[in-house]
């Protein structure tokens, strides 16, 4: 290895006021005796400054030390060591006094408790102490900042806090039991030279037994929590219905405006029809004004009473269809939505088509031409529109009618050539057919009309709503004539949605003169279809399909006889499922 | 007219006391601490926060010479090549404790105000000149503005003091300490232009701590104190 030249191993102050410097040999071992090398020192110091012996040599040390007499701060010090014929110097062992000063440690460090956790677990601890009396704190000549270190008895990390001025600091969250080992160390403030260590203290607190504080506080908590429980039980079983309103709030029941809640409740179907129905009370707004006034968070179902002077209502019994669409009720059946949002948003959608849905559904439904002449109204938006609409419908003001075994839904039962559909209610109505016919026209222009809107909408798109062509005579639904006549109509473009329409063709096969000849939508009132008074049932049921897929329907036994061409053979098809056709299978049903 | 005669003389009233009042404020009064509702400040208040100027002005120079040493000088030991000198050498300085302490006060005081004078041009201009080093982040520069302002007000602050001693009749009144500061500085005093930037940190830490403890001394001579 390279020769280690003799060198300064290091300088350091205690108070700032004097310093001392140990040197080395090095690996010059002829030089190790005490007087062959000599130490000498260079204060920088204007004007002059020149080498100077050390002042006073310790040579069982090696040390030289610097009184107060011979130490300057502020002032740089070079140091270089001499031998007899050799000088060794190194420019880095040059400094101020104040920058190697190194405090002692403080002195007199003890400790006192401060207070014990809660919990029992862990403690606080203060320590204190005495600067170190070699520093002249009194006078400021040196300002000593200081750092406490503790670490557990077994473990080698110290825990170190943070550096300050005081001669006191506490330390935290010391645990029961264990022994802490503390000591401390300064230096000056604004450097960085840290003293030696203190000795270290040791610091322990046992165990103390004392949980008495923990146990009223349970039993405070137990009892508190048994004695609200009895509470709310003596509330319940006491029934004071104040006090249970507010606990078990109670879930509101149906209302509907008028009509006393009561009736409401279960088994009592007869006597809310009786007072839907306006029966002897004179009608429902009188009723709704005494009831439920103040209850504006009350959403009701209101249903308008008009023409309360009409009888016939006993008609109405059998299906709950009759009852809700008896002559006593309007068509309009409006959901009635009070001027005050209550409710209104989580039932009502605005953005829907009201208008024409309500519309749809009140020319649907065989109702007062008087609806439907406002209905069609609203709906009057075509393009095209049909004149002569109205003069007609008003010819239908007059007659009872009675729809009586009327379903909701209505059957379609023609179709005019311009598209649309006429439809037609149940079977005993033959009897209303001049109304009948108007309402089906009225009807079938409502639709017409909705189509054609549609349909221009959607510019002609493959969006046509074709149906399937119907009895022209007004039953329902298709007989084997004209499913004859599905078989041998050309191909229409048929782009798969559901239906077909077909042209109503079988003027000719059909005795019955409907008003397919003429273009015109119109349906002539007298026309003679009421020669067909045959009750049709509501619904046919496919019953097979035959070589050439034709759908043989099960006519019901009241129908008279179709005056048609003599019925193919028919091939039972297996497995065909009885009900209604629907638009798949009507596809497999090409000629 | 007796109304009238109330409201004049209650606008009197006031009128009175808002002007004894007034004429009181401007007035300065010399109080001992033991006097109530006096808000002078004594010696020992104004040396304490003094001192505590001092002592943050060196630290914030330590700071900012340590984070020089760091960026620019990656050797340890620069103490050797101080053969530069800094501006202020030519200030006689007491170089010990003894050596301070066995000063007079009023030289003390001299001193300190020459130390503060000499440092307020150099660093002014060390301030503005931080802009150029890239690798100094913006607080180092706040650090150099605070300083430069540190040395300012606490020359002010010292001259309160000088002037309050001789006040109290402490010191002498020599004329010495309240004449104009360009007298104060030392006669090479451009010398500081040529100095580098790492040189004048290294020199005014230094004079820093020299202020700190020369007021420290002056302090626990004046005012007496547990220890001093």
């Amino acid at each position: 290895s390279a020769p280690v030249e003799p060198h300064i191993t290091e300088c350091t102050s205690r108070n700032q006021e004097t310093f001392r410097c140990w040197w080395s040999p090095g690996n010059f071992h002829n030089l190790s005796s005490p007087g062959t090398l000599r130490l000498f020192y260079l204060k920088k110091v204007m004007p002059t400054s020149e080498w100077k012996e050390c002042p006073e040599y310790i040579y069982s040390n090696r040390e030289c030390f610097f009184d107060m007499n011979h130490t300057s701060i502020w002032i740089p010090y070079c140091l270089q060591l001499r031998s007899q014929n050799l000088t060794y110097f190194n420019e880095d062992d040059c400094f101020t006094v104040e920058n190697i000063v190194h405090p002692d440690p403080p002195v007199s460090l003890n400790w006192t408790l401060l207070e014990i956790s809660p919990s029992g677990l862990s403690y606080d601890v203060m320590v204190n102490w005495e600067p170190p009396p070699s520093a002249d704190v009194e006078t400021g000549w040196m300002r000593i900042e200081y750092e406490i270190q503790y670490r557990e008895r077994n473990s080698t990390n110290w825990e170190a806090l943070e550096i300050q001025p005081q001669t006191q600091q506490t330390i935290y969250g010391l645990h029961i039991g264990e022994e802490y080992e503390v000591h401390i160390r300064c230096r000056m403030q604004a450097f960085t030279k840290f003293g030696e260590f203190s000795d270290s203290i040791f610091i322990q607190v046992t165990e103390i037994a004392s949980k008495e504080s923990t146990f009223p506080l349970t039993l405070v908590v137990l009892f508190g929590i048994v004695g609200i429980l009895i509470l709310i039980m003596l509330i319940v079983v006491s029934q004071q219905h104040r006090l249970m309103l507010i606990l078990l709030p109670p879930v509101p029941a149906p209302k509907i405006k008028g009509i006393d809640p009561e009736l409401l409740k279960k088994g009592k179907l007869d006597e809310l029809n009786f007072i839907l129905s306006g029966g002897g009370m004179g009608g429902l707004p009188t009723y709704a004004q005494d009831f439920y006034q103040a209850e504006p968070w009350v959403e009701f179902i209101e249903v308008e009473a008009e023409d309360a002077d009409t009888g016939e209502k006993k008609d109405n019994q059998g299906t709950d269809t009759q009852r809700l669409l008896s002559q006593r009720i309007s068509r309009h059946i409006n959901i009635g939505f009070p001027d005050d949002d209550s409710g209104r948003s989580s039932c009502y959608n605005p953005d829907l088509p009201d208008q024409d849905t309500l519309m749809l559904m009140a020319t649907l439904l065989p109702g007062q031409p008087e609806d439907r002449e406002a209905s069609f109204n609203a709906v009057e938006r075509a393009p095209t529109p049909e004149r002569g609409e109205r003069p007609l419908v008003q010819t239908q003001t007059e007659g009872p009618q009675t729809w009586v075994n009327t379903d909701f839904y209505a059957q379609v039962s023609n179709v005019m050539p311009s598209g649309g559909v006429v439809l037609s209610p149940g079977q005993q109505l033959r009897i209303q057919e001049s109304t009948l016919a108007t309402e089906e026209k009225t009807q079938k222009r409502e639709i017409k009309h909705k189509w054609s809107e549609d349909i221009e909408d959607n510019n002609q798109k493959e969006l046509q709503f074709q149906l399937l062509v119907v009895d022209p005579e007004g039953s329902g639904y298709t007989t084997e004539s004209i499913a004859r006549q599905i078989n041998t109509r050309p191909s229409s473009p048929v782009p798969g949605e559901g239906y077909q329409t077909i042209h109503p063709q079988p003027v000719e096969t059909k005795p019955g003169a409907t008003a397919e000849d003429n273009q015109s939508p119109y349906i002539l009132p007298d026309s003679p279809q009421p020669q067909f008074f045959a009750p049709v049932a509501d619904y046919t049921v496919v019953q097979e399909v035959d070589s050439q897929h034709s759908l043989l329907l099960n006519p019901p036994p009241r129908q008279s006889p179709p005056p048609c061409p003599p019925q193919h053979q028919l091939k039972a098809i297996p497995a065909m499922p009885v009900g209604y056709i629907t638009p798949d299978l009507l596809g497999n049903l090409s000629p | 007219m007796p109304g009238n005669i109330k409201s004049v003389s209650f606008v009197v009233l006031v009128c009175l006391l808002l002007c004894s009042r007034l004429t009181s404020v401007g007035a300065a009064p010399i109080c001992t601490n033991a006097q109530t509702g006096c808000h002078v400040l004594s010696l020992s208040n104004l040396f304490d926060r003094v001192i505590q100027h001092s002592a943050r002005m060196h630290g914030i120079s330590n700071d900012l010479h340590s984070e020089f040493e760091q960026y620019f000088l990656p050797s340890r030991n620069q103490v050797g090549r101080v053969s530069r000198n800094c501006h202020t050498s030519t200030i006689l300085t007491p170089n010990g404790k003894e050596n301070a302490q066995r000063m007079a006060r009023e030289e003390l005081t001299e001193v300190i105000l020459k130390l503060l004078v000499a440092w307020r041009d150099p660093l002014w201009h060390f301030h503005h000149s931080m802009a150029h080093y890239d690798d100094f982040n913006n607080f180092s520069s706040n650090k150099a503005l605070e300083m430069s302002d540190m040395v300012h007000e606490l020359r002010k602050g010292v001259e309160k003091v000088a002037e309050k001693m001789q006040g109290l009749g402490i010191t002498s009144n020599t004329v010495n300490s309240l004449t104009s500061p360009e007298a104060l500085l030392p006669s090479k005093s451009a010398e500081w232009r040529q100095m580098k930037d790492y040189d004048l940190l290294y020199c005014f830490r230094r004079d820093s701590n020299k202020v700190q403890n020369y007021l420290k001394i002056l302090k626990c001579r004046i005012v007496p104190e547990h220890g001093c």
